[in-house]
């Protein structure tokens, strides 16, 4: 079977594998690594270029502001990651069960993800606005509160309210993740194990989770690169206030490249790619993927 | 494979050909809201006809944002499109000091181009950089202060506020009454979430206290004491008289508040002119009640609008400046700026046109923006302007949301804007 591989030799193996070589370096190495040369810079507008060696990376060390978007955004792809497994499992499992109408709530489950998270951010806003805000109407129709709550006015309240927009519009994306996976585990040793008289607990704790495990982390892998990336959201609904409590890195960068600070800009991209690689790199170590 | 290699070869060739394509037009590139983007598109092809020049448009998006960033882009790789732009009055410090623009001294003085019928104030403080004329203006913005006539007539009040403290007792007076009938009835509503908006509304509290943001130097004077105190009104609006609701600071832009307004939930309300005719259109509820005036002072201290609007410049790297300043000439002059205010509702740069009996007669509230727009006060007009806003809009937004107080707020946003200022030396 492996004579037609072997007889095209190494030029027939890398001549497949070339388009894709082609494609990573093009459109993922050489952005990156023209990031990184451009961070190396003074590189803004108004002023002659000039290179600063790692001046940028100084820079960022000692900018009050960048650290707390940092804090603002690791919290925020904690909080959200964690919930969003947490709650992606349950429906993951309860979507896995002989259920009624099964197909529909598995088509249902997935109406959040499908809809732009700049859209279900305009949703959201329409949620937790003051005036005419569906939560606040809610609250007050059923009287558990007086008046009004500014929802995002306080710097938890407006984490809290970003978490929730979030965790509405990514768990279905766990959810059929883990459901994939639920999928795959052989029936028969649900059954074995029934007949050796375990109960529903000790089924999931022995038998799913560790056969979920795999794809339980490459759940949290997508997840938290993605939510460590987190711009639309808060662009949208807050743009970084109540008073720069919700700025997260990439709007932080965003804003430099907006006033021509490229280079700046570009070390704050950079430092936002360190740490969702190491952490991805962290989680791969975590789920000794690559070896056996 | 082969097909999809030579596709590949031949999309690439095809897009370095529309790159290198070889320039014979000029090109503008102009964005806004489809009326606006085709009325342009009407505009440039009337040029053509009359000049015989040709120009092509590049349509741009609406958002702001977007369209400096499309613009940033060819002008930083020195691109010879497009030839001319339109930009918000806030990029102009960092387009002219990237030497971006061409200055347009020299046709000015060679054909004795009329400065005069412009807004002398809104030249000198926008158009004007290190001494040189870089762009002109095309329409103009500023703050403007709505009222409901209906309701200070209910009150006993035969004109609208002239000071802020007028403002705040007629507004509890009304507030107080209207509550029993409407529990969502609020005095006063203005833009103070964080965004650029709120730099305007704070330049105009600032102002009309006799404060600035910068030296005649252009060094930032973030913390003076009237700029503390104008600080400190706009959180009493919120927290103290509770005359502006609490989403000030977290929802409140031009949309949200013109909304509030236009429902019929708001006696005062600060926005820009382009609420007017929106106010007046059929199904507001407040139409046919709606006054527009100054924005008031604090004591006797005259008000002060901030200055928006868009203004046109020529590209430094323009292969054919000359001809981008004859449709400058075009944008600029009466009958094109009258073709704007009767068909858009723009707000000209020329002060002739608001003594136009026909605009007049259509927009019966032009002549009275007239004096709003000699007096605007402009953001300041340096190049790392972006940032020093970013550093306004974050410590002035947490002062409105009650976090710290409007003292310690400006001396910390005074010290990080001097940082700016030292790291873009």
């Amino acid at each position: 079977m492996n004579q037609g591989l072997k007889a095209k030799g190494a030029w027939g193996t890398y001549g497949f594998l070339l388009p894709l070589f082609l494609f990573i370096c093009g459109f993922i190495l050489l952005p990156v690594a023209g990031t990184f040369w451009t961070s190396l810079f003074r590189d803004v507008a108004f002023l002659p270029k000039k290179f600063l060696g790692l001046a940028n990376y100084i820079r960022l060390l000692k900018d009050p502001n960048f650290w707390r978007s940092a804090r603002f955004t690791l919290l925020f792809a904690f909080g959200s990651v964690a919930l969003e497994v947490g709650l992606g499992t349950i429906f993951a499992l309860l979507l896995n069960e002989k259920l009624p109408l099964r197909g529909w709530l598995r088509a249902a489950v997935l109406v959040p993800w499908a809809i732009p998270i700049a859209i279900s951010a305009r949703v959201w806003e329409l949620v937790y606005n003051y005036n005419y805000g569906l939560a606040n109407y809610l609250l007050i129709k059923l009287g558990v509160s007086s008046g009004p709550i500014n929802w995002l006015g306080s710097g938890w309240g407006a984490f809290l309210s970003l978490l929730l927009a979030d965790v509405w519009k990514t768990t279905p994306f766990v959810t059929i993740i883990l459901l994939a996976g639920l999928q795959a585990i052989p029936e028969e040793l649900y059954q074995q194990a029934k007949v050796d008289g375990t109960n529903f607990y000790q089924r999931f704790l022995k038998i799913t989770l560790p056969l979920l495990k795999p794809v339980l982390l490459v759940a949290i892998l997508f997840r938290t690169i993605d939510a460590l990336r987190i711009f639309d959201l808060v662009y949208v609904l807050t743009h970084g206030g109540p008073g720069g409590m919700t700025t997260s890195l990439s709007l932080y960068g965003y804003k430099f490249f907006l006033s021509s600070d490229f280079g700046y800009g570009s070390a704050v991209s950079v430092a936002c790619f360190l740490i969702a690689f190491s952490l991805s790199i962290l989680y791969l170590r975590m789920g000794k993927f690559g070896g056996d | 494979m082969k097909k999809r290699v030579l596709f590949t070869i031949a999309m690439v060739s095809l897009l370095l050909v529309t790159c290198t394509r070889r320039k014979s037009k000029l090109t503008f590139m102009v964005g806004g809201a489809p009326n606006e983007v085709e009325f342009w598109e009407k505009l440039t092809e009337t040029f053509e006809k009359k000049t015989g020049i040709p120009i092509t448009l590049i349509r741009q998006p609406t958002d702001t944002d977007q369209r400096r960033q499309g613009l940033v882009i060819p002008l930083k790789s020195k691109q010879k499109d497009p030839d001319l732009f339109l930009m918000d009055v806030v990029w102009i410090g960092q387009f002219a000091a990237s030497k971006w623009l061409q200055p347009l001294d020299g046709y000015i003085r060679r054909e004795g181009f009329p400065l005069e019928p412009f807004f002398g104030r809104v030249l000198e403080s926008a158009d004007r950089y290190n001494g040189e004329l870089i762009a002109l203006p095309v329409y103009v913005d500023g703050g403007l202060l709505y009222y409901r006539r209906d309701l200070l007539q209910r009150f006993g009040y035969r004109s609208p506020p002239q000071s802020w403290a007028e403002l705040v007792r007629c507004a509890v007076k009304a507030q107080t009454t209207l509550r029993r009938e409407n529990p969502n009835f609020w005095g006063f509503g203005w833009q103070g979430a964080q965004y650029e908006g709120l730099v305007c509304n704070f330049l105009e509290f600032v102002s009309s206290n006799g404060g600035r943001l910068t030296t005649k130097e252009g060094k930032p004077s973030l913390n003076l004491p009237e700029n503390i105190e104008a600080l400190g009104f706009m959180v009493d609006l919120i927290h103290r008289y509770k005359i502006s609701p609490p989403n000030t600071y977290t929802e409140m832009k031009e949309e949200e508040v013109r909304n509030l307004f236009q429902s019929g939930n708001c006696l005062f309300e600060r926005n820009w002119p382009y609420a007017w005719s929106l106010h007046q259109a059929k199904g507001s509820a407040v139409r046919g009640r709606v006054g527009i005036a100054p924005l008031p002072g604090f004591g006797g201290k005259p008000g002060a609008s901030a200055l928006g609007g868009w203004h046109i410049g020529i590209s430094r790297y323009s292969d054919a400046p000359a001809q981008a300043w004859e449709f400058v000439k075009f944008v600029t002059s009466y009958k094109v700026q009258k073709e704007l205010v009767m068909g858009l509702g723009w707000n000209p740069a020329r002060v002739d046109i608001y003594d136009d009996r026909e605009v007049g007669e259509k927009f019966p509230h032009l002549p009275a923006l007239k004096g709003v727009f000699q007096t605007a006060v402009s953001r300041p007009n340096l190049p790392y302007y972006p940032q020093v806003s970013e550093v306004i809009q974050r410590w002035a937004n947490r002062a409105l949301a009650g976090k710290i107080g409007a003292k310690e707020a400006l001396d910390k946003a005074q010290k990080e804007a001097e940082e700016v200022m030292r790291a873009y030396k």
